[in-house]
């Protein structure tokens, strides 16, 4: 496993003092992320989130699986962040990393346990069915700034996401295949998402958005917010580094705040421009089912 | 288990009796251990925790510990020119009521180690011990809520007990809020400290804090809550924490006036200031 | 209802790594990236060769043993192409993530297969190929691959190229022969049963269509060679995918 490669002196040197004359190296401004762009798959649950050069796939899929001993009215929702070599070759297959330690935690945090998906509905029959609904999260390229970017394609992807319909006649339970009835989305309850701010000088005076590796690696600590657009925070994680004031983290929230109403504008955008373009192949789909006819 | 918090408002007392600003009884001692180079032994209420530094020493082969270098990422090893803090934790199995086997790549105790690592890095002087690391090994005795907060001020005495040189204490504590996220209610009262029970049923917080300043080393939140209680949470738990390094800062001097009273440490010039007896 | 749509590349996607390329073909969509020649693990490391490590992450769940079979099918038959020699006590690094497959409309799928899906196998091939080539990697041929697949159909033999996975359920055999670009058989797997002949005909059928010679300078025999044949003409599309970046590459000069 080679180490990744640590940025040279002058190159951190660089970094923080054009950062001081509030400069960034791509032309940013601070509180500027870098351009995102949201794509959904042909399939449903498929969301491609390129932010600069970073690129998370996020995919989401469904069985039917036995439910908790402990929780027989709960479906299963989980989660999987592994970061393959892809990433970046300092990560091996088997064997997480801290970063991915922290970024699946993060992730569980904000869109499982602040209630975003709501797993009561997955419940099928009560202790004995219950849909299983992961996520897989794949990064395909590491330019800083995982969280966000993963955090939007999860919450993308489980919106996008169709599970096939069920019935219950009798005891009976019956799951139509995607050619009998058409899927139908989660039941979700809201969309949480993740800003990440990265503190640089000696008291970690300067709080930036969205930083590249670059910027990772030069930076003194962070601090991950995540919030919905209705204004409540899902989780917050400072976890360590140099100290920051407390007035400022409060500023961070409420500039985060806005972001995040941005974010979820987008992804609103995006499904609804994503329906459209579906809708069109369901009418022509129709067509031909009455011309077979 | 539900837990009826409606009786805050008639009495404002909580379930265990405190008022909304008061600390559960802290129980703190350091050089609990005498074999190792630093050591602790904390009572945050029920929360029990008992924590042993070992280092600076020469790097060993790595164990099942997370790494926080100094800023700017881990460095194997210390080869940035840092010491490496590596902090294990152990939870007890008997430690809460329901006992649960906490394996080693369990990521909630992989991101605590993760926390109290990064956040003393930031507050030791690491780049004074190049190509060297810090072990600091923290074991879960008991588990009554505010289990960061007690970990990170239980490694703090430890490494003051192991002499290593740092900025100042962090000391660390929770604030939550009498509302549920659901509600919007402005009456809202914020609470410092909470216990097991409250932390399972209204929003919280944990915040760190770099001595006496409002500089915010840590700051953890897990519940769904509204972005303008925040506010209030954050100055109840700055507070806390000033509180609590004021508790901590006892417990060394007292230590301190104890072992030159008894003649284990001769009186120096650098401890003229403590007034001894 | 077979998606024979025509294979499409694109070349160095990925911007962190040495190499990387995207490939789509027949309803599979397959990104690599390559890192290498790199430092090898002291576990890896090979006194006179450069390690091989193929990883195949599937688009959804974790990797069980099918995709371990896959990664060592891979593994051998790369490390017969790649200068190994040339890198002694190195890696080199190809990670294959699975990004679509398509998808059986008439059965609900399951997260944990067991069963080896042999039909994949050429699209990670191609893409493994591509983005080696992209990473300037050293190579002794390229390689080409397809997928095959043998049914009935109303009591005749019908072969099917780069079948959907309702052909494989309903088909007799499937079979994916890979083929190196001198014309060697690099590959040969097959799943269900078939008779000796069934396999030569596969085998005849599989070489028109990785193992084409350069397309005539003329557009029009060009046009008549594909009729002849029919089923995409993979080296062809290979060198062309090449030549449209190495192109690109160099437009400044």
């Amino acid at each position: 496993m080679p180490r990744e490669a640590e940025p040279s002196l002058n190159e951190k040197q660089f970094v923080i003092q054009a950062l001081q004359e509030n400069l960034r190296l791509d032309g940013r401004e601070l509180d500027q992320y870098r351009p995102l762009e949201l794509t959904f798959g042909d399939q449903y649950g498929v969301a491609d989130v390129t932010l600069g050069n970073t690129r998370i796939l996020a995919k989401a899929t469904a069985e039917v699986t036995v439910p908790y001993a402990d929780r027989p009215l709960d479906g299963i929702f989980t989660i999987a962040t592994e970061l393959s070599p892809m990433t970046s070759p300092a990560f091996e297959v088997n064997r997480p990393t801290e970063t991915e330690v922290l970024l699946s935690r993060l992730l569980e945090k904000t869109v499982r346990r602040s209630g975003a998906l709501d797993t009561e509905s997955l419940c099928l029959v009560a202790g004995q069915k219950c849909w299983s609904v992961r996520v897989d999260v794949h990064a395909l390229s590491h330019d800083g700034n995982l969280t966000d970017a993963a955090c939007l394609a999860v919450v993308a992807a489980l919106r996008h996401f169709r599970k096939p319909d069920t019935s219950m006649e009798g005891g009976r339970l019956t799951v139509y295949t995607p050619a009998e009835r058409e899927p139908v989305p989660l039941s979700w309850l809201h969309s949480p998402f993740c800003v990440t701010w990265s503190f640089f000088g000696d008291e970690g005076e300067l709080a930036v958005l969205d930083a590249t590796w670059l910027e990772e690696q030069v930076r003194v600590g962070s601090c991950t917010i995540s919030l919905n657009k209705h204004g409540e925070i899902c989780q917050i994680a400072k976890l360590g580094g140099t100290p920051v004031d407390a007035v400022a983290l409060l500023q961070c929230t409420n500039v985060a705040l806005t972001k995040v109403k941005e974010f979820s504008d987008l992804v609103d955008q995006k499904l609804a421009e994503d329906l459209k373009r579906r809708d069109k192949g369901g009418f022509m789909a129709e067509l031909r089912a009455e011309n077979d006819r | 288990m539900p837990l009826d918090t409606s009786t805050y408002n008639l009495a404002l007392l909580r379930v265990d009796g405190r008022r909304w600003n008061e600390l559960r009884r802290v129980h703190a001692q350091i050089r609990t251990q005498a074999a190792a180079d630093g050591s602790s032994y904390l009572e945050m209420g029920h929360t029990k925790v008992m924590c042993v530094v070992t280092g600076p020493s020469e790097p060993g082969p790595r164990r099942g510990g997370v790494a926080g270098g100094g800023s700017g990422g881990a460095g194997a090893g210390g080869a940035g020119g840092k010491a490496e803090v590596v902090v294990g934790i152990v939870i007890a199995g008997f430690s809460s009521v329901d006992r649960k086997r906490h394996g080693r790549g369990d990521k909630r105790t992989l991101e605590l180690a993760s926390t109290v690592a990064n956040a003393l890095a930031a507050s030791l002087h690491t780049h004074l011990f190049p190509h060297s690391q810090i072990n600091v090994s923290l074991h879960v005795l008991s588990q009554d809520g505010s289990l960061l907060a007690a970990l990170i001020n239980a490694a703090t005495l430890a490494c003051v007990d192991a002499g290593i040189p740092m900025t100042d204490y962090v000391a660390a504590c929770t604030a939550g809020s009498t509302s549920t996220y659901a509600a919007n209610d402005e009456g809202a009262d914020p609470l410092l400290d909470l216990n097991h029970q409250e932390e399972q049923e209204l929003p919280g917080l944990t915040v760190a804090t770099l001595g006496e300043s409002d500089r915010v080393a840590v700051l953890v939140c897990e519940s769904r809550v509204q972005v303008s209680r925040l506010e209030g949470m954050l100055a109840v738990g700055v507070d806390g924490c000033k509180q609590m390094r004021e508790i901590l800062d006892r417990v060394v001097r007292d230590k301190g006036r104890r072992m030159i009273q008894e003649g284990t440490v001769e009186k120096g010039v650098g401890l003229d200031d403590m007034d001894v007896d | 209802m077979t998606a024979t749509t025509a294979p499409e590349a694109a070349l160095g996607v990925l911007p962190r790594s040495d190499g990387s390329a995207k490939y789509s073909h027949a309803g599979y969509t397959v990104t690599a990236s390559v890192n290498g020649p790199i430092e090898a693990q002291r576990r890896d490391e090979h006194a006179y060769e450069a390690h091989v490590d193929v990883v195949v992450r599937p688009a959804a769940g974790v990797g069980g043993t099918r995709e371990r079979h896959l990664e060592s099918l891979l593994q051998s038959s790369l490390s017969q192409l790649i200068l190994v020699k040339n890198f002694p006590r190195s890696l080199i690094q190809i990670v294959l993530q699975v990004e679509d497959s398509p998808e059986n409309d008439y059965v609900n799928t399951k997260l944990v297969q067991a069963s080896l899906n042999l039909a994949i196998m050429p699209a990670l091939v191609q893409t493994a190929v591509l983005a080696l080539l992209s990473a300037g990697v050293p190579m002794r041929a390229t390689a080409t691959a397809t997928a095959i697949a043998i049914a009935r159909q109303d009591g005749a033999q019908r072969i099917i190229v780069d079948p959907s996975p309702r052909e494989i359920e309903t088909g007799r055999s499937v079979h994916v022969l890979a083929f190196t670009s001198h014309g060697g058989l690099l590959l040969a797997e097959s799943e269900g049963d078939f008779t000796v002949r069934e396999w030569d005909e596969v085998y005849e059928t599989a070489r028109a269509i990785c193992c084409r010679s350069a397309p005539a300078k003329d557009g029009m025999a060009m046009l008549l060679d594909d009729e002849a044949t029919g089923g995409p003409d993979m080296r062809h599309f290979l060198r062309s995918t090449m030549e449209s970046k190495v192109v690109a590459d160099l437009h400044w000069k």
